[in-house]
C-alpha cells in the first residue's frame, strides 16, 4: 500500500470517527430534548409512581448529564450498548437478533437494484431519444415516485392474495432456507422497485455526460469499438457517482426499511428503532441507533476507498471527492 | 350481544353478467371440480392441522408474570403457567386450575390445596406451596434488598402473607378483605404460578425462557418475530386442540386482513372497520363483540372556566355522541353512557342518555358569563381519535366555543397528563382497556390519582369511600350498588362524556374456534380449538 493511500485511508478513518462521536453526542442527548416519558410509555397505567422513578432510575435517566455523558461513551465505546429495561436482555443481543434480517433484505434489494438498473440505464443511454428510452423514464421515474409500502401492499395483494404465490408475511416459521428466501422475494422487491428507477437514471445521465467528454471523443478518433467506449470508459466513469450513492442507499436501508418491514410483518433495525422511539425506550433507540451510524459510516468509507481505487485522482486530490 | 357472520363469496357478482355458453361450462366445471377438490382437501388437511398461527399487535417483551408488558404477554403467560382458579373457557366466571380446592375461610384468609403431580417443564420438579408463596409474594410484598419490585405490585394490595401449611396447601393472609383479590389476583397473570428454582437460577432470562406447569411451553421467543409455543407433554389437565401456536407480531393491520386471506394466519382480533371486507372471504369466520375498553372525553375540573360545572355540561350536551361515533368507527362501535360497560358487575344501566341540545348548552355558557370559549382537546395521533376530535370540533363551534384538536404520538401524549404540566389540560379524549373488576376500573379516578391517571383532576371524597367501601364489599349486590352511586357521582360532576367501549372483531378461519374472556382482552390459547 503506498503512503499515498494509508494517507487517504487515514483521512477518511479520522472523518468517519468524528462522524460516529457526533452521532453518539445526539443520541446521548436524545432523552433530554425529545418529549414523553419512558415509564409512562413503557409501563402503563399500572406502575405506580413510586415505580415509575425508580424504572427511571433503571434507565440510568436520574443521573447527572455529565455522569451520565461520561458512561454513555464508555460503555457504547467498549462495545456494551446497555440493557433494555422492559426485557432485561441487552440491546446488542436485540440488535443481533434483527441484524441478519436486515443485511439481508438490504443487499438483497440492492442487488437487484444494481442489476436491473445498471443494464436499464445503459441502454437508456445508448438508446437516447428513442421510445424505449421514454418508457424508461416514465416507468424510472414512477418507481421513484411511489413510496415503497404502496407497492408492498400492491404485491401483496396480486402475488400472495390473488395468485397465492408467494407468503404474505416476510419471515419463516420454520427457519427453512427455501421458504426464508420465498419470504424475502416481495420484500426486496418492494425496497428495490424505487431504488431501480433511481439507479437507472443516474447511470444513464452519468453516461451522456461522459459520452461527450473529450476523452471519449479521442477514443471514437482513434477507432475503438463503440462496444468498448460504451462498457469500458464511459461505464466506469458513470459508475463513481452510482457508487456513491449506492452507499447512501445501502447506508438509508439499513436503519429506514421500517415500513416494508411493518407491512411484511419481518424484524429489522428500522422497527426496532421506530418501536423503541414510539415507546422512548431510549436505551434501545440509542443502541439500535449507534450500530446503524456505525454500519453506515463503515459502508461509506468503503464506499469511498472503492471509487478512489476506481479513479485515483480522487486519492491524489486529498479525499476531496472531486474528480478531475 | 354476540353474532357470527358466516361469509359468502361471489356476493358481489351481478346476477346479469352470467352468459354461459359450452366453453365456458367446460371450463366453468372443471374449475369448480377443481376448486371442490381443493376445498375438500383443504378442509381435511385443517381438519388434521395440529398447529396454529395468531397475530397480536404489540410485540412480546416479558413472559415473566410479576414483570409483564400488556395483555399480549399476559396471554402468552396464561397458557404457560397455572393459577389456582382460571377462568372458564369463554367465560369471566371462575374454576379451579392448579388448586383441587381454594375457599375462603374469613374475609382475609383464603385456604388453598393444590392438586398433586402437577409438573413444572425443563425438569423442574412439582408445584408445592412452597411454588405458590414465591409466586404471590414477589409479586405482592416489597422486594429484598437489591430486588426488582414488580409494576403489578397493586394486583396483590392487602397482601400480608402466603403461609404454607403443607407440601400442597397454603393459606393466603390479607389485611383487609378484598373484594376483587379472586378476579384481579388469584385467577389472572399475578397468579401465575412459577417455580422458585427456575425463577432464581435462571434471573433475568425467566423473561424470555419461562418455566411453568401449565398447557404449553415456550419453544422460542423472539424479538419482533413473536413466540413459538408447543404443548407440554408433563401438563397435567386436557390436553390441548393443538401441538402447537405460533404467535406472530404483526402491526400492521392490512398485513393481518391480507394473511388472514392467504391463509397464514388462523386468529386475529381486528377493529370492525377492517375486518369489513373480509366478510366475502368464504373460509374465514368473523364475530363481533363488544370490548371491556372505554373511550371518553374528560374535563381538567380545576382550570377555569372548566371549574365551573355548567360549562361543563354545556360542553356535555354541545356534543352529539352518536355522531361521534359515526366519524371514528363508522357507527360500528355501542355506545357508552357510565363508566362501567354492560359486562361489568355494578353497570348503571339507566344512565342517563345525554342528547344534544344546543339552545340549552348556549343558556349554560351565559349563565356562566362565558363568552368566546377557546379550549384545547388533546388526542392521540390514531385516524379513530382524531376523526371524533373534528366531529366534536364542529359540534362545539355551533355552541360557541372554538376547540383546537391538539394530536400527539403516543409517548407525548401518554405523559401530558402528568405532573404540573397537567394542570393546563383542557380537554382530552383518553381510551383504557379494562378489567372484569369494577374497581380496577373505578381505580384512575380516585383522588389519589390526580397528577398520575385522573386526568380530569376530579376529587370527590363520596366517590373515593364508595370506591374504599366497594373493593372491600365481598356481598355482589351490595357491591354492585356502591358502584352504581359511585358512577351517578361522576355523572353529576360532568367532568366526564363516555363515548364508547368499542367493538372487536374476532376473525378466524373457519375450521378453527379461537376462545377468550368476554370483551377479548384476554385469550384463552389453551381452549382454542378445532371445529367439528
Amino acid at each position: 500500500m503506498s503512503g499515498e493511500t494509508l494517507r487517504y485511508l487515514g483521512s477518511r478513518l479520522v472523518t468517519t470517527a468524528f462522524i460516529v462521536l457526533g452521532a453518539m453526542l445526539l443520541l446521548f442527548l436524545l432523552p433530554a430534548f425529545v418529549p414523553g416519558d419512558p415509564a409512562t410509555s413503557l409501563l402503563g397505567p399500572q406502575a405506580s409512581p413510586e415505580y415509575a422513578k425508580r424504572f427511571i432510575a433503571e434507565m440510568g435517566l436520574d443521573q447527572p448529564l455529565h455522569i451520565r455523558l461520561v458512561r454513555f461513551f464508555g460503555n457504547a465505546l467498549t462495545g456494551n450498548l446497555g440493557t433494555d429495561v422492559v426485557s432485561g436482555r441487552s440491546v446488542a443481543s436485540l440488535v443481533w437478533a434483527v441484524l441478519p434480517y436486515t443485511f439481508a433484505l438490504t443487499f438483497a434489494a440492492i442487488a437487484l437494484a444494481v442489476l436491473i438498473g445498471v443494464p436499464l440505464g445503459i441502454y437508456a443511454a445508448t438508446h437516447r431519444g428513442t421510445r424505449v428510452d421514454t418508457v424508461l423514464a416514465f416507468v424510472s421515474v414512477a418507481f421513484i415516485a411511489i413510496p415503497s409500502f404502496v407497492i408492498a401492499i400492491f404485491l401483496l395483494i396480486v402475488f400472495s392474495v390473488w395468485l397465492n404465490w408467494l407468503p404474505v408475511l416476510g419471515v419463516s416459521k420454520s427457519g427453512a432456507f427455501l421458504d426464508e428466501v420465498s419470504r424475502m422475494i416481495l420484500p426486496t422487491i418492494a425496497l428495490s422497485l424505487g431504488w431501480i428507477g433511481f439507479i437507472a437514471r443516474l447511470v444513464r445521465t452519468s453516461m451522456l455526460e461522459t459520452m461527450g467528454e473529450n476523452f471519449i471523443r479521442t477514443a471514437r478518433a482513434y477507432g475503438i469499438s463503440e462496444r468498448m467506449i460504451t462498457y469500458k470508459y464511459a461505464l466506469k466513469n458513470a459508475c463513481i457517482p452510482t457508487i456513491a450513492v449506492l452507499g447512501l442507499g445501502i447506508g438509508r436501508l439499513l436503519g429506514g426499511a421500517v415500513l416494508v418491514e411493518i407491512v411484511f410483518a419481518r424484524p429489522g433495525l428500522g422497527r426496532l428503532i421506530y418501536d423503541a422511539i414510539s415507546l422512548r425506550n431510549y436505551p434501545v433507540v440509542q443502541g439500535a441507533v449507534l450500530v446503524v451510524v456505525v454500519l453506515f459510516a463503515v459502508v461509506n468509507l468503503l464506499v469511498d476507498l472503492s471509487y478512489s481505487a476506481i479513479d485515483p485522482r480522487i486519492r491524489r486530490d486529498g479525499g476531496s471527492g472531486q474528480a478531475a | 350481544m354476540t353474532h357470527s357472520i358466516d361469509s359468502k363469496a361471489n356476493d358481489r357478482e351481478p346476477i346479469n353478467s352470467l352468459s354461459v355458453d359450452r366453453r365456458k361450462f367446460i371450463v366453468g366445471t372443471a374449475g369448480v371440480s377443481l376448486a371442490a377438490l381443493i376445498e375438500s382437501n383443504s378442509a381435511a388437511f385443517a381438519q388434521a392441522k395440529p398447529s396454529i398461527t395468531v397475530r397480536i399487535d404489540r410485540d412480546l417483551a416479558s413472559l415473566d408474570p410479576g414483570y409483564r408488558t400488556g395483555p399480549m404477554d399476559g396471554n402468552v403467560i396464561r397458557s404457560v403457567f397455572q393459577r389456582l382458579m382460571k377462568q372458564k373457557p369463554g367465560s369471566a366466571e371462575l374454576e379451579l386450575d392448579a388448586a383441587s380446592d381454594v375457599k375462603q375461610t374469613t374475609p382475609t384468609t383464603i385456604e388453598f390445596t393444590l392438586k398433586p403431580g402437577q409438573m413444572f417443564s425443563d425438569g423442574y420438579g412439582e408445584m408445592t406451596a412452597e411454588d405458590v408463596k414465591f409466586s404471590f409474594e414477589r409479586i405482592g410484598l416489597p422486594p429484598a434488598a437489591g430486588g426488582k419490585e414488580s409494576p403489578y405490585k397493586g394486583d396483590w394490595v392487602l397482601l400480608e402473607k402466603v403461609e404454607v401449611t403443607g407440601k400442597y396447601t397454603g393459606r393466603i393472609v390479607l389485611t383487609k378483605p378484598r373484594a376483587n383479590l379472586f378476579d384481579v389476583a388469584l385467577a389472572d397473570v399475578s397468579g401465575c404460578i412459577a417455580p422458585k428454582k427456575a425463577v432464581e437460577e435462571r434471573g433475568a432470562e425467566f423473561a424470555t425462557k419461562p418455566v411453568g406447569s401449565g398447557p404449553y411451553v415456550v419453544a422460542s421467543l423472539e424479538k419482533q418475530r413473536g413466540a413459538v409455543l408447543k404443548r407440554h407433554a408433563g401438563y397435567a389437565g386436557a390436553k390441548p386442540a393443538f401441538d402447537e401456536i405460533t404467535i406472530r407480531f404483526i402491526s400492521d393491520p392490512k398485513t393481518t386482513e391480507l394473511a388472514l386471506r392467504s391463509g397464514e394466519l388462523d386468529f386475529a382480533i381486528l377493529s370492525p372497520a377492517t375486518a369489513e371486507p373480509l366478510k366475502s372471504v368464504a373460509t374465514l369466520k368473523i364475530a363481533e363483540e363488544p370490548s371491556i375498553a372505554y373511550l371518553w372525553i374528560g374535563m381538567n375540573v380545576e382550570k377555569a372556566p372548566l371549574n365551573d360545572v355548567r360549562v361543563r355540561r354545556a360542553i356535555r350536551l354541545g356534543l352529539d355522541v352518536d355522531q361521534m361515533l359515526l366519524a371514528g368507527y363508522n357507527g360500528k362501535a355501542p355506545r357508552l353512557n357510565t363508566l362501567l360497560p354492560p359486562q361489568i358487575l355494578g353497570h348503571w344501566k339507566d344512565a342517563p342518555v345525554y342528547k344534544r341540545n344546543v339552545a340549552e348548552a348556549k343558556q349554560l355558557l351565559a349563565d356562566a358569563g362565558v363568552k368566546d370559549l377557546k379550549l384545547k382537546l388533546l388526542v392521540l395521533n390514531q385516524p379513530v381519535f382524531q376523526n371524533m376530535a373534528l366531529v366534536a370540533r364542529a359540534l362545539l363551534q355551533e355552541v360557541g366555543i372554538t376547540l383546537e384538536v391538539d394530536a400527539q404520538e403516543g409517548a407525548t401524549y401518554w405523559a401530558s397528563g402528568k405532573g404540573d404540566p397537567a394542570k393546563n389540560l383542557d380537554l382530552f379524549l383518553m381510551r383504557f382497556n379494562g378489567k372484569h373488576d369494577p374497581n380496577f376500573i373505578m381505580q384512575w379516578f380516585v383522588a389519589s390519582q390526580i397528577g398520575n391517571w385522573n386526568w380530569q383532576r376530579w376529587k370527590n371524597d363520596d366517590f373515593d369511600a364508595l370506591f374504599t367501601q366497594a373493593a372491600s364489599e365481598l356481598d355482589k349486590a351490595k357491591r354492585a350498588d356502591l358502584v352504581v352511586k359511585a358512577q351517578k357521582l361522576m355523572d353529576e360532576s360532568a367532568a366526564f362524556i363516555w363515548l364508547t367501549n368499542e367493538m372487536n372483531a374476532i376473525v378466524h378461519q373457519s375450521w378453527m374456534k379461537p376462545s377468550g374472556v368476554p370483551g377479548w382482552l384476554d385469550w384463552q390459547y389453551d381452549n382454542f380449538g378445532k371445529t367439528s
